[in-house]
């Protein structure tokens, strides 16, 4: 037993070494200014602090608040005089109260500082293993109750991570880690490039392609379940740039197997494949909107890159992007009604918001090399790849336009990120 | 255009003098829409080259494990022979092209009468990218210039002998984020097997 205990711990002691730096970047002017107060502890438990902290952290990377903490434990007894002249809008409390070796009892209340009356309130008991989670969840309860949309904390992220080995080798691994970058876990380690990781939407599955076997191939791996991993059907040509059907049932993925990049679709069921576009142009980079009935893909067909609509009932392709000579990698916002993508400013790539219906574009960045956009579950922000100081880092910026935090590996470089739907 | 293939193929076949063949893959060859100018590549790179030199080795022949060691060699010997001649392994393109021009056709047919020659080797084309632009489209690009290279062997009825695989902008020779690199990182590299 003890033995076991220390494995873990070494395991656990490595996989904290292997955190993303994460930096708070900037806050709309108008962030929503609210205190989390340190817990009321009973008993011996240090996890109070950890709750507060790690709600402070969430609602300050969302950009849109200012999350503070009160320079002692607030009660029940709010001094709502104070608080409103500090010019505090929410504010949070909690208890904590040890009522077993590993078990909790949580309370927590949200309050309005000018109406003075209780927004949310939570009473529960947690597993000590659950406190990060459950954690995660109020944060989520606590962001609907004061701007009446979903958060997105209780989520997790995918990424690839590449560290330089010498002698020109180098060490590629696909991690997985909670939406705050912490509690990382590596599901593989390659000695070969790892693209395009894409969590399935019951968040079981993550898709991703590996050149393992000296070419581009689609894998499937069951990150929860032990070195359970499945491979498609072998295809010739490239196989990559897998996205899920919102369903989970199937994937679109690019192949080259008769020739031309073309988009297909590919049912993990009934090993069907479903040819959706057929040009003779590169097709590639397909992503479905939530509803399943569309797909955007990247397509040279016009001569230039450029970003393209189908519409599956009708089976109707349109060109989605006007503005700019290279559009590429789309993925739909979770309304349905705008892309992220990848946008070529005179020599710089830079993230952009496109408003399909009104074709209005508007540039979200001002860096050289940004890659590979992805919506957070609850389409407030973007978390995209690019480079900074010579290496990759991931950043991820609001749809309102700021710049909210950063993700930046000490061990070397951090790409291709994506987001988890919420966790179930 | 299949007639014209094949009329050529047939000549190539009854033709030994690569002179006769480049005049009539001339007549027949689309004409390039992009030409590069390798010379004013080459200037600038040679010191990124150099510097990069201990991370990337450019592999020009990479055996087979059918063949006795004996034939490894022999093999071997063969393309250090056709490097010594000259002739390029590497073709570089420019940006989001996969165009091969006249100077990069003529290196092409260079392969493919080395093949006719050696017609136990077989021959892998890796196709690259530069990181400009997203990695999926690069990668699509890098087995498109890949294509390219194939299709004119395909005129020499190479084809069941190449193979191609693209790394899109995974794998670059320079590590530099400037023009020049991006220029040395857009290319076909000719492996032998």
């Amino acid at each position: 037993m003890i033995k076991l205990i220390a494995a873990f711990l070494t395991f656990y002691s490595a996989s904290v070494f292997a955190v993303l730096e994460v930096t708070v970047l900037k806050k709309a002017e108008d962030a929503f200014p609210i205190v989390i107060s340190p817990f009321l502890v009973k008993g011996d438990a240090k996890q109070g602090e950890t709750i507060a902290h790690i709600m402070r952290d969430n609602f300050n990377r969302s950009g849109e608040f200012n999350a503070s903490s009160a320079d002692y434990i607030v009660t029940s007894q709010v001094d709502f005089d104070k608080w409103q002249a500090q010019k505090t809008e929410a504010i949070v409390i909690g208890k904590l109260e040890k009522v077993s070796k590993k078990i909790f009892n949580v309370e927590i209340e949200l309050l309005d500082v000018y109406s003075r009356k209780t927004l949310y309130a939570k009473k529960f008991a947690v597993h000590n293993s659950g406190i990060r989670r459950i954690t995660h969840y109020l944060s989520d309860q606590i962001y609907f109750a004061l701007l009446g949309e979903k958060g997105s904390f209780d989520t997790r992220l995918a990424y690839v991570t590449v560290a330089n080995k010498g002698r020109g080798k180098r060490e590629y691994k696909l991690e997985i880690s909670d939406s705050d970058a912490q509690n990382p876990q590596t599901i593989l380690r390659a000695a070969s490039p790892i693209l395009s990781p894409a969590w399935s939407p019951d968040q079981n599955k993550i898709a991703y392609v590996s050149f393992k076997n000296g070419r581009s191939e689609v894998f499937i791996q069951y990150p929860f379940v032990r070195r359970k991993t499945q491979k498609l059907p072998y295809f010739d040509g490239i196989a990559s740039a897998p996205a899920w059907h919102p369903n989970g049932e199937s994937i679109v993925l690019t192949l080259s197997k008769d020739g031309n990049k073309d988009i297909y679709s590919y049912h993990l069921k009934d090993k069907k494949l479903t040819r959706l576009t057929s040009d003779v142009s590169i097709d590639t980079e397909a992503s479905y909107s939530a509803d399943g009935e569309r797909i955007a893909f990247t397509s040279n067909r016009s001569g230039q890159v450029q970003v393209y609509i189908k519409h599956l009932k009708t089976g109707k392709i349109n060109r989605a992007t006007f503005v700019g000579s290279y559009n590429a990698k789309a993925v739909f916002s979770p309304d349905g009604k705008s892309l992220a993508l990848v946008h070529r400013v005179d020599k710089d790539y830079r993230i952009a918001l496109l408003d399909i219906a009104t074709k209005d574009l508007m540039v979200m960045t001002q860096n050289k090399l940004d890659e590979s956009p992805f919506f957070s579950p609850n389409g407030s922000m973007i978390i995209f790849a690019t480079n900074k100081d010579d290496s990759g880092v991931l950043s991820v910026v609001s749809i309102l336009g700021h710049q909210t935090f950063e993700l930046v590996s000490k061990a070397g470089e951090v790409r291709e990120p994506n987001w988890s739907h919420y966790s179930k | 255009m299949l007639k014209i293939a094949s009329l050529v193929t047939a000549t190539i076949l009854l033709s030994s003098c690569s002179s006769t063949v480049e005049e009539l893959y001339q007549k027949v060859a689309p004409r390039p829409a992009v030409v590069t100018s390798q010379e004013d590549v080459s200037a600038t790179q040679e010191s990124i080259i150099a510097a990069d030199s201990s991370s990337f080795q450019s592999q020009e022949f990479a055996g087979n494990h059918a063949r006795s060691a004996a034939q490894n060699n022999a093999a071997r010997m063969a393309v250090a022979q056709l490097k010594n001649s000259g002739a390029k392994f590497v073709l570089h393109f420019s940006y989001d092209g996969s165009e091969i021009d006249e100077a990069a056709t003529q290196e092409v047919i260079k392969h493919a009468n080395f093949m006719r020659d050696n017609p136990a080797l077989n021959l892998r084309l890796e196709g690259h990218a530069d990181e400009r632009g997203t990695r999926e489209y690069n990668l699509a690009l890098g087995e498109n210039r890949a294509l390219a290279v194939k299709e004119i062997l395909g005129l020499y009825d190479l084809s069941s002998r190449v193979n191609v695989i693209s790394f899109g902008e995974e794998n670059p020779t320079a590590q530099l984020h400037n023009e020049s690199a991006w220029q040395q990182n857009r290319r076909v590299e000719f492996i032998y097997q």
